[in-house]
């Protein structure tokens, strides 16, 4: 099967469980940011956790391998910071627009017009970013494994509990 | 206190199936999902009809070419799969400015056009800067 294919049914299945998450929404998006409204964090979490011991265990099973973006503490911060200052503006993701515009939140619209220009925008400045910005703190592909020197499953296994706890903490606190 | 609607599924459930589908993803086709690439290979098929040339040699071109990528499709298809779960639960509503929004700045389409479309150009560049 082509990966076109692919694309398009993981995207069809992706988009159809963010609609029934209930998380394409301007309202949860900005409720998250706003601390009032967790939906938002419990479904990223819940995938999450679920896809890091999933695809560890295929990993260990020589099935799949990472593949790993490169780590620039200065990009990394500084993108960041300038992604939640737009992001707290729109109220929208860049593929999480895509499906607030299918369940007819049309504003959305508006949104992936912006990204199409900040896109181009970042296209213009990449030359000066590669000599400034992304070369601020190279650490390269690492993981936290790695970086903390210990078995994966000594962090997985953690972040996993960590996640339950917190979501014990929201049910608890109504959010 | 809940603030989830009837219609909706408790994010846990989605999220976790959603989980399962990220690691169908990796395990079959071997794609990690991601999104903002595709809006710079849209920009850059965009930039393509009016100065083709100057997209040839610009750098971050080259790096993420202007073409439709596993990725692109995989954008479309989340607009498709939303439409598609809003009509079967019957949870499509038109809105052109959201509620949160209206409350605080009011009903103005223009005025949420013109913050919608700045914002997303923000969040791209930073984006894009995260390599997010």
């Amino acid at each position: 099967m082509s990966p076109l294919l692919y694309g398009l049914i993981t995207g069809i299945a992706f988009g159809f469980l963010l609609q029934r998450g209930g998380v394409l929404r301007y309202d949860r998006q900005i409720g998250a940011l706003r601390l009032m409204d967790m939906t938002i964090l419990k479904f990223m979490l819940s995938a999450i956790l679920v896809a890091m011991v999933g695809v560890y265990l295929l990993k260990d099973m020589g099935i799949v391998k990472l593949n790993l973006k490169p780590t620039i503490i200065g990009a990394q911060i500084l993108g960041g910071l300038i992604f939640g200052l737009g992001w707290g503006v729109l109220g929208y993701c860049p593929g999480t627009q895509m499906g607030a515009l299918g369940e007819g939140r049309w504003d959305a619209v508006w949104g992936i017009m912006g990204m199409l220009l900040g896109a181009a925008l970042y296209a213009e400045a990449y030359p000066i970013m590669k000599t400034t910005v992304l070369t601020w703190g190279v650490y390269g592909k690492i993981t936290l494994p790695q970086v903390l020197g210990v078995n994966h499953w000594l962090v997985i296994v953690p972040l996993v509990f960590g996640g339950i706890g917190l979501f014990l903490w929201f049910e608890k606190k109504g959010l | 206190m809940t603030r989830r609607d009837e219609k909706s599924w408790s994010p846990y459930v989605a999220g976790a199936l959603t989980g399962i589908v990220l690691i169908l993803s990796v395990w079959v086709a071997d794609k990690y999902v991601g999104a903002s690439t595709t809006f710079v290979r849209t920009a850059g098929m965009i930039e393509q009809q009016f100065a083709p040339d100057k997209v040839k040699t610009m750098e971050y071109f080259i790096k993420e070419k202007p073409i439709v990528d596993w990725q692109t499709l995989f954008v479309a298809g989340i607009f498709i799969g939303s439409l598609f779960a809003a009509v079967m639960f019957n949870d499509f509503k038109k809105q052109a400015v959201p509620p949160m929004w209206e409350k605080r700045f009011g009903p103005s389409i223009p005025k949420r056009a013109v913050f919608a479309f700045l914002g997303g150009a923000v969040a791209m560049f930073g984006a894009r800067l995260a390599d997010g």
